[in-house]
């Protein structure tokens, strides 16, 4: 992908600041809540039953920090084990990712470990990972302790929230925290393409502030 | 617009989407309900029970099967039929055999995400209870395969288009096992075998618009994956879905790939008026919508033609090239 770079304009000509994009996957066990945490992020809605993402699903959504709107393209992927060998074709050149697991069930929290593993082998090395522990809400049913993970993160350098898609906790919050580490100018890091996120001119972006963004 | 005589469900029970064209689709219907008086009383010359695999009746396939011969049809061609009767054991045997824990959890979990906006799925309890009896008892008798997301909702379009358990498992064991490629294994080989194969027809048969969507940075994963894994269910009207079916359980799995030639090249416009990714994607998202999809007695017309020729022969060749 080329860098497109461009400071936006306002009609009287002063600076509204940079406008970024970056591509973000979201990977995890099935039935952890990845497309609900982006249906709640996107478009503020929840569904008790979700349907199963089969391959792939893409979608987009704007936050602003400061002077810089964030674009991200957001890759939603199909959890289960077998749709694994799609998962390259969706990380690849990715700049961010959450990797995501139930809190109610241990074996997930593993997989999320494997994911991170194979994130840190074979994904851009300056991608930014955040571990996010959803279903929050069903705290009672808790297998995963918060310390375990938050040890498990900061050991690994990664983001970590819990989250929950059914009561919004967390969810802009850990994708506002991605958009506050990610570069957001040529010189942060090295090589366009692989750990940078494009800039782009205004009109290339199609971008509304929508929801939690700055009007 | 006048109001449309058609309600927000098809007859199937799913919800029309919101952007459903309701005046494309009732001139359609008036055209459509005269097409199969006609497709019915032709098929009055074939006897009941009588499906011999001949050009007639594949001629008479591709023009729609009754919906009230369907399934004899479906089990005749497809190999269902055989394989039930040369079964030692039958379903209800094969169906007490479901023990392993892990298995049952998996597919439990997914019942609820199978049509969930469907009213029969979600008004009649026996519909989520006989889709876990079919997928348990399909993933039990084939371990090679397991369970594989995505059958849930190739077996749940089947129990509402038979209604009938049996019969929907007899069919989904014949397509996995016998009609389609090697979808739903672990490596998913067969899968990432069509994805390829598509490329290579789509960069043949339309380069202009090959290099538009690779430039874009679609990777054709993304927009076809679901094409091939629910056989079009969940993608395309339901109407639709059920005239390739027809196809598919006479013909094989090339029907899949002409399909998706043909949605391709019915967008071929829109795709190359879109100018980034999410565009790209809405488009390949939103056929379903297309004037061109919804007349599904059109649309395989154009199945058929659109593509061109290729012959079974040419497809095991390029299966065979881009195997993995």
């Amino acid at each position: 992908m080329a860098n497109r770079t461009g400071t936006a304009q306002r009609p009287n000509g002063s600076t509204q600041g940079k406008i970024c994009q970056f591509k973000l996957v979201l990977l995890g066990e099935s039935a952890v809540g990845k497309s609900s945490l982006v249906l709640r992020f996107v478009k503020g809605q929840f569904h008790e039953y979700q349907e199963s993402t089969i391959g792939a699903a893409f979608l987009t959504q704007t936050v602003c920090l400061d002077d810089t709107t964030v674009k991200f393209e957001i890759w939603d992927t199909a959890g289960q084990e077998r749709y694994h060998s799609l998962a390259p074709m969706y990380y690849r050149g990715a700049q961010a990712a959450i990797v995501v697991y139930d809190i109610t069930n241990q074996d997930t929290f593993g997989r999320a470990k494997t994911w991170v593993k194979e994130l840190q082998r074979q994904a851009s090395p300056t991608i930014v990972i955040a571990l996010a522990g959803n279903k929050q809400d069903l705290a009672n049913k808790r297998m995963v302790e918060f310390e375990e993970a938050q040890t498990y993160a900061d050991e690994n350098g990664l983001l970590f929230m819990e989250t929950s898609a059914k009561t919004a906790m967390n969810v802009n919050d850990i994708f506002l925290a991605i958009a506050k580490k990610l570069p957001k100018n040529e010189q942060a890091t090295a090589q366009g393409g692989s750990g940078q996120g494009r800039r782009l001119a205004e009109g290339d972006t199609g971008a509304k502030a929508a929801g939690n963004c700055c009007k | 617009m006048a109001k449309s005589s058609y309600s927000k469900i098809d007859e199937y029970g799913f919800e029309r989407p919101d952007n459903f064209n309701y005046e494309v689709y009732d001139s359609f219907m008036s055209k459509y309900i005269r097409v199969l008086t006609r497709r019915s009383l032709r098929w009055n010359t074939i006897k009941e029970g009588h499906y011999t695999k001949n050009n007639t009746l594949k001629r008479f396939i591709r023009k729609g099967i009754p919906s009230d011969r369907r399934v004899a049809v479906w089990m005749a061609t497809s190999g269902a039929d055989r394989l039930r009767n040369e079964s030692p054991l039958t379903y209800q045997d094969l169906r007490k055999k479901v023990n392993n824990k892990a298995l049952i959890e998996t597919i439990q979990i997914d019942l609820p995400r199978t049509f969930p906006d469907n009213i029969y799925f979600t008004s009649h309890e026996y519909l989520p209870q006989q889709l876990f009896n079919v997928l348990a008892t399909f993933s039990h008798q084939n371990t090679e395969v397991g369970y594989c997301q995505g059958l849930n909702y190739i077996a749940g379009l089947l129990l509402l288009a038979t209604k009938s358990e049996e019969a929907s498992f007899w069919l989904l064991k014949v397509l996995v096992e016998q009609l389609l490629p090697k979808y739903y294994i672990p490596s998913m080989s067969g899968l990432l075998t069509d994805l390829d194969v598509l490329n290579a027809l789509i960069q043949k048969q339309e380069p202009i618009l090959h290099r538009h969507i690779q430039n874009i940075g679609m990777p054709w994963a993304l927009g076809t994956t679901k094409w091939f894994i629910c056989l079009y269910s969940e993608v395309l009207p339901t109407e639709t879905v059920l005239r390739i079916w027809d196809c598919l359980f006479n013909e094989g799995s090339k029907v899949l790939l002409r399909v998706a030639i043909t949605l391709i090249k019915l967008h071929k416009q829109k795709i190359l008026e879109t100018t980034e990714l999410s565009e790209l994607i809405a488009c390949f998202r939103d056929m379903r919508s297309h004037e061109g999809v919804i007349d599904c007695h059109q649309f395989m017309k154009d199945v058929f033609t659109l593509p061109g020729s290729f012959s079974s022969n040419s497809l095991d060749k390029l299966r065979i090239k881009h195997q993995k």
